[in-house]
């Protein structure tokens, strides 16, 4: 395969993965805070938290662009503190990947998290046990296969990202051109072939991603 | 290993405490110089909340709380040691132990990384004491309720806390098995020199388990005293009737008197007419005696 062919395919995954190395962390956190704590707009949060999961992709990619473009409010300061310029890079990919692969994480982590007897989690404090032990030694151990499950969902869902990617990260060739993209470049150019090649690809990966996912939801239900 | 405490001079632990929860506020005064206290009051009267704040696990709106003389908690000069800093154990009354952990990682979960090693002699102190040798690779799924509980104990011991405190430990335990519980906590305790609260609302495990008793009743903390004063009187019979000698003590340390003509009164299970016409009545000995 020529180096043009291979690119979106190492373009996807590498996207995807940074995007779940933003994902994990903040989802985790996430998932426990809302699982664990109560706040004053603890429902707000929930809602929004939610949010990139019903809107139509195109509409989360414009308010990407609104929020994160050369006049939005955070990206005119990243441009003129940092000399970052975020839109129609592969780092916009990786943030629109990352906006809609976190609810995954997050609505799979939290029911999870909440399943945790809180006495355990308060009998380990008794123990000596600081909060941030109390969380890797009880709270993840005994919510690890949700928390994997929703790690695979995310990946999945961050590979796969196509309308917002293709409003905020652009569709440049040798740049930001990932394989949902490339699939649609392809077809419009009526070169099937081409399209189809990503097509085998992205569907073997997300099936055998969603096979994953299913056995260790399943195993969470059977125990 | 663990002797007496060296000042047993201070208090084990003192606290007043203000505790809201919702829209419920419970308030104590707690004293417990040494031995075990019980929290004894029907349920919804205030002593887990109670118990959740001395443990640290809740923030209580005033009050203080000190435990061999160090100030835990204290609103007005605003401290507060996190829970994980008391040094106070916790037994709930179930889901104490990690299920994906085999007996002996539960009991040497709370240990310091260099302890958890296999040969820990304490930790083996520990398994011989509370008879869970052959269950130390078993998963607590498949051990039984008391087993649980003796294993969350030894766990609790283990990390050598300055009190510990039992929320209704052996709630879920058939009859024998909480009477043999008992004992064996009794026993650690004493053995361990650990001074203990235990909360129940049952009025003769709070008999067995109680050096002191405070009494709780709707919020608040009312009563504290030795058991046979807090606590409500067991059944009694009233026996009068003419004597017919005097009455002899039996080796078991119930009295036996046989009377001329008599009226006896009492529930049936205190009165067993015995196969030659006379009749003991068992009196329950005074509870602070026991």
């Amino acid at each position: 395969m020529s180096d043009a062919r291979l690119f979106p395919i190492t373009l996807s995954l590498q996207v995807a993965s940074l995007a779940m190395a933003l994902v994990a962390p903040a989802g985790l956190a996430l998932a426990w805070v809302q699982a664990r704590r109560r706040y004053p707009l603890r429902s707000v949060v929930d809602g929004l938290v939610l949010l990139p999961l019903v809107l139509p992709p195109s509409v989360v990619g414009f308010l990407l662009v609104v929020v994160f473009g050369r006049r939005g409010p955070v990206g005119a300061w990243l441009e003129a503190v940092l000399d970052v310029r975020l839109i129609f890079t592969p780092a916009a990919a990786v943030l629109a990947s990352s906006v809609v692969a976190l609810p995954m994480l997050v609505k799979t982590a939290q029911p999870a998290f909440e399943a945790v007897p809180p006495e355990l989690e308060a009998v380990s404090r008794s123990l000596g046990l600081p909060p941030w032990s109390v969380f890797w030694r009880v709270t993840l151990p005994s919510a690890w296969r949700s928390v994997l499950a929703g790690l695979v969902l995310a990946f999945a869902r961050a590979v796969g990202e196509f309308g917002a990617t293709l409003m905020f990260a652009g569709n440049i060739p040798g740049r930001t051109n990932t394989m949902p993209l490339e699939i649609f470049s392809a077809y419009q150019a009526g070169e099937d072939a081409r399209a189809l090649v990503y097509v085998v690809v992205l569907s073997s990966l997300s099936l055998g991603v969603a096979l994953l996912a299913a056995r260790m939801t399943g195993a969470v239900e059977a125990r | 290993m663990n002797g007496p405490p060296p000042e047993a001079a201070v208090p084990a632990l003192e606290a007043r405490l203000t505790v809201t929860a919702g829209d419920f506020t419970v308030t104590s005064e707690v004293q417990l110089r040494e031995g075990v206290l019980v929290f004894f009051g029907p349920s919804g009267a205030g002593k887990t909340l109670t118990l959740q704040a001395l443990a640290g696990l809740l923030r209580p709106r005033e009050g203080f709380l000190r435990v061999r003389g160090e100030w835990l908690f204290d609103s007005e000069r605003r401290v507060d040691v996190p829970a994980h800093r008391r040094r106070i154990g916790y037994v709930p009354q179930a889901h104490a132990l990690l299920p994906f952990l085999d007996v002996v990682e539960n009991v040497r979960f709370g240990l310091p990384r260099r302890e958890r090693r296999a040969d820990n002699p304490r930790i083996r102190a520990l398994f011989e004491e509370l008879g869970l040798a052959h269950l130390a690779h078993a998963r607590p799924p498949q051990l039984s309720g008391g087993e649980r509980q003796r294993v969350a104990l030894a766990r609790a011991l283990a990390v050598q806390p300055r009190l510990l405190l039992l929320d209704e430990p052996f709630a879920s335990i058939d009859r024998e098995g909480r009477a043999e519980l008992r004992r064996s906590l009794r026993e650690a305790l004493r053995r361990h020199g650990t001074p203990a609260v235990f909360v129940t609302h049952d009025a003769e495990e709070a008999r067995v388990m109680g050096d002191s008793v405070l009494r709780f009743v709707r919020g608040r903390s009312v009563e504290c005293g030795p058991p046979g004063v807090v606590l409500p009187r067991g059944p009694s019979v009233a026996v009068s009737g003419v004597a017919a000698g005097t009455p002899g003590q039996r080796p078991d340390g119930s009295v036996e008197l046989a009377l001329g003509e008599a009226t006896v009164r009492g529930p049936a299970s205190l009165l067993r007419p015995a196969a030659d016409g006379r009749l003991t009545v068992e009196l329950p000995a005074p509870p602070d005696e026991t």
